[in-house]
This record gives C-alpha cells, structure tokens and sequence, in this order.
C-alpha cells in the first residue's frame, strides 16, 4: 500500500512590509491605529506612499488615529478562493468609513449579517495573526 | 471640428479560437492560432502585422511574435496594463499607432488558460498593480474581483434599493444570448429561479453573477482606414476610443466613490472624439465581470441615471430586439473570458451583420467597454462605414 503524504496546512497570506507601509504594521502589532501624515501639509494619507499627492512633500510623519469608525459597506464571503480562509467561511468583512478621513477594510466580529447597515459604529481591534503580524478587525462600537 | 483621430483606425481582422472549459494548448498556442484567424479574416500575412499589443500578463510577448509570424521588422511593441480594460484601451495605443503612421497593422491578441492553467486568485498575485491589495487585504481574506468589488454591488443595492433580481436578468439575458451563438462554454438555458437558487460567492454576488474561467484565445487587427478600405471586409472604424483612470486606482477600498470609476472619465472623451452620444448607440457590447458590472458601467455610460440601472435593465430592454441589445454573444458570463477581447470582435461582427441569429436589425453604430484592475475603465465606438 503506498503512503498517502499528508498536505502541508494551508498556508495563510501575510503582509509583505515596505519601507513606506512598516510603520503601519509595526503600530499594529503594538495594538495602536497608526496612518502617515505629510509633515509639509499635514493632510492624512493610506495606503502609505513616499509622496503627499496634495503638496508633493516626501517628508512625512506616523501619529496614532482614533479607532472609531462607521460602515460604509460590506461583503459576506462565502467562497474561499484560498484554502487558509476555507475554516473561517463564511466571514463578513466590512468597509469602514474611519473618523480619521480613510477607510479600512477588516474583519467584522459580533454583528450579525442581517444587522448590517451603511452607518452602522463600530471600532478597530487587533488580532495577531503570527509572532510578527497584526491584522485589525472590527467589532460593535 | 471632429476629432483628429476620429475614423482614422479601422478593426480590419477579427479573430477566436474554440471557448473552452479544458485544454491542452498553450496559453500562447491559443493566442497565436486566435491571432492568426484575425490576420487571415483582414486578408493580410502574419509578415504584415508591424505593432503587437499582447494582453500582459500571460500568453506571449512581442519575442514571440516575431519568432512565430516571421516578422522582419517590427515597429511597436507595447503592453497596456489595465486588466479587464486592457483590450479597449489598447485600442486607443493601436489608433495612435496607425493614425501616425508609426504602424500600417496592429495585432491586439489574448490567449488564456483562465481554466486549465492558474486560477484567478493565483493569477492576480502576478499583477504589479494588485501589490497593495496583496498587502492589505489578501491577509483579511480578500483576493479575488468578486470579493474586491462586493462591497460596491452592496453598497448600490443599500442606496438605491437594488436587488439580485435586477442582477438575475443580466445573467438571464446574456445566456439568451449565447445560446444562438455556436462558440460558447455555457449552452443551456439558464433561469431566473437557477440563478437566485446558485450558491453565495461573495455577498451579493452568486454562482451566476460570476463571469467564466475559460481557455481560449483572441485578437483584433487595427489597420489605417485608408488601407483598411481595400481589405476583404465590411469597413468597421473607429469613432472615437479613450481609457480611464479612477481615483486611488490600486485600491477600491480607498476610493472615494465606489460606484465611481475608469469609466466616468474614458466616456465623456470616447463620445467627443466620435460625436455621437448614448442616444445613437444600437448595440452595446459591455464588460461584464459581474452582472453588477454591467448595471454600474450602463450608468456612466448615461444610458441612465446613478442609481437607475437596475430597474433600466427589465423587461426586455438589454435583449434581442429591446432598446439597447447588449453582450449579443453571450460575454464573460457565458461565451468565454478572453478579458474581453471577444466584446470587441462581436461588435465588429454586429457592424459588419455577420451576428448570425443576434444580428441586430441596421446596426451601424456601436459601443464596447472595458473594465478592470480595480476600476480602470475604457470605451470604444465603432461604426459601420462600409
């Protein structure tokens, strides 16, 4: 009788940091909502990049947001697509308009799907995925 | 005074393999043997192509080409990477291309192994443009356009009250459709009751809101209408062609407007170079992902208002012999998935009346769109000019 290996676990897709973005992970991890600031012009920017697009500074600056926000819309997904997810299906995961003028697309726990509304308050969280990496969620504000 | 490049480009050869689910060609054999038709169908040899736009990435580059077809010299090769909107906004570079005179004959091709090679969560991992989503939303179990775009179709439905019945009968339609064209991956009758029973994809997208993974190749010819007028066909120009860019173009999540994008932009400029607008449009070959794609982009089109597409899509007025016949060859959702390229060779089709049973009755002007990587858009009209 041959040996039947058994597969590997599914692998679950992490961030990949750049030089820009680890601020951002870094604050994560640390239980804290940080978003890169253009130091010339103070206007907020996300995802990170090296150049303000309002003045074109390329000084910028990290400072932590509120972690307050509103539902601007929502998926539910019921297909995987990766095999990591296939355990979780389905799982809801919402848009969210953040008070700090950027939206931020994560998880939401404790909110039933036939409750969700545009509008609907409700707060980052953090869950670490590894030893390294963060990833946000939301619950009910 | 008309636009300079307006009428200057002509589709001169149109090309397609079998639509296949399973295949043993290449992604590139599939290409070449599509791109070949085309060249054969405007009457010229392979030797004649000087410009390639192959569709990037996946299938061949312009290496391949020269290798394949002979091709002496070779004045163009250009890739245009805009996903779904690729093959309209190419195009607008082929246009370009021949109106100069930099090029007599350019080869806008596709080959794709969407079924029997890497699926598409794979495949967009691939893309240079998706780097931010692999980043910041793949970890939160985002990956794939159905789950990418979701939020939108949702967002549509919470404003404006529209409803998956309204997606249901652009799926309907278009299966209509396809089932009188003899080159198609889906052939049977598909009903209202099949489609709200298929399973849950992504909410609110199901099973049949979700355009084909397929295999099969495509390809245009674009030639000056000068010289395109002494080839074999119907001359079919092109009015007026444009492509465009949304705000936060990498990532739907930072877009200001989800229901907002590429081709708010592209359609105000396609209609200006042609001239005419969405009230002389006979058939309309729309890039069709998703059925939500489709009520979306008939909005910026202005065939309606924002918010009015789902209710502008009953009762018959997107089908043979309604108001706006749309996607006549079955599309994405039931043809193939060759990123569109296939829209563009049905609207040629349409204005050269060889649509066979989805001919639409005195076609003369028509549009095609793109649509893709995360909300780039693009728009093509045509006009038969025989």
């Amino acid at each position: 009788m041959s040996q039947v290996a058994t597969p590997p676990a599914p692998e679950r897709p992490l961030p990949t940091p750049t030089r820009e973005s680890q601020p951002y992970w870094d604050g994560l991890r640390e239980g804290r909502f940080m978003l890169q600031h253009c130091a010339a012009c103070g206007k907020v920017r996300h995802y990170p990049r090296p150049v303000c697009p309002h003045c074109f500074s390329m000084e910028s600056e990290w400072r932590e947001a509120s972690r307050d926000g509103v539902i601007h819309s929502w998926t539910v997904c019921h297909h995987p697509f990766n095999f990591f997810f296939k355990q979780m299906t389905p799982y809801i995961v919402a848009l969210v308009d953040m008070e700090a003028g950027v939206r931020v697309n994560a998880p939401l726990r404790g909110i039933a799907e036939e409750d969700l509304r545009i509008g609907t308050r409700v707060r980052m969280a953090f869950e670490p995925a590894t030893r390294d990496v963060t990833l946000p969620c939301f619950e009910p504000a | 005074m008309a636009h300079g490049l307006r009428e200057k480009a002509a589709i001169s050869g149109i090309g397609e393999t079998a639509y296949t689910r399973g295949t043993t060609k290449s992604a590139l054999a599939l290409q070449l043997e599509a791109s070949l038709a085309a060249i054969a169908d405007a009457g010229l040899s392979p030797r004649d192509i000087d410009g390639v736009i192959p569709y990037f990435p996946g299938g061949g580059i312009a290496e391949d080409f020269i290798a394949n077809f002979g091709i002496t010299d070779l004045a163009l090769s250009a890739f245009v990477p805009m996903g779904g909107a690729t093959c309209v906004a190419a195009l607008q570079t082929a246009v370009m291309a021949v109106a100069t005179g930099v090029c007599r004959n350019v080869l806008i091709s596709v080959g794709r192994t969407g079924y029997s090679g890497a699926r598409v969560s794979t495949r967009l991992q691939q893309f240079p443009q998706f780097a931010l989503a692999a980043e910041f939303e793949a970890p939160i179990g985002i990956f794939a356009p159905a789950q990418l775009y979701a939020p939108g179709a949702r967002r549509h439905m919470e404003l404006y009250g529209t409803r998956s019945r309204h997606f249901a009968e652009v799926a309907v339609v278009t299966r209509q459709h396809a089932m009188l064209n003899g080159n198609v991956v889906m052939n049977k009758p598909l009903t209202v009751e099949e489609h709200q029973a298929s399973r849950m994809i992504a909410d609110p997208f199901r099973l049949f809101d979700c355009s084909l993974e397929s295999d099969g190749g495509a390809a245009v010819v674009v030639s000056a209408a000068e010289h395109a007028r002494d080839l074999k066909k119907p001359l079919v120009t092109i009015m007026g062609v444009a492509e465009g860019h949304p705000e936060s173009p990498a990532s739907i999540a930072q877009r200001p407007d989800l229901l907002e994008f590429g081709l708010a932009k592209a359609a105000p400029r396609a209609y200006a170079m042609a001239g005419v607008g969405p009230q002389d449009i006979d058939v309309a070959e729309i890039y069709d992902c998703f059925t939500f794609t489709v009520i979306n982009q008939l909005e910026l089109l202005g065939f309606c208002k924002k918010g009015e597409g789902g209710p502008f899509v009953m009762d018959g007025r997107i089908a043979l012999g309604g108001d706006l016949p749309i996607n006549t060859h079955g599309g994405l959702l039931s043809q193939g998935h060759v990123v569109g390229l296939n829209h563009v060779i049905e609207l040629t089709r349409q204005l050269r009346r060889e649509a066979g049973k989805a001919q639409v009755a005195e076609a003369e002007v028509g549009l095609v769109t793109g649509y893709g990587d995360m909300g780039d858009g693009s728009l093509a009209i045509l006009r038969r000019a025989a």
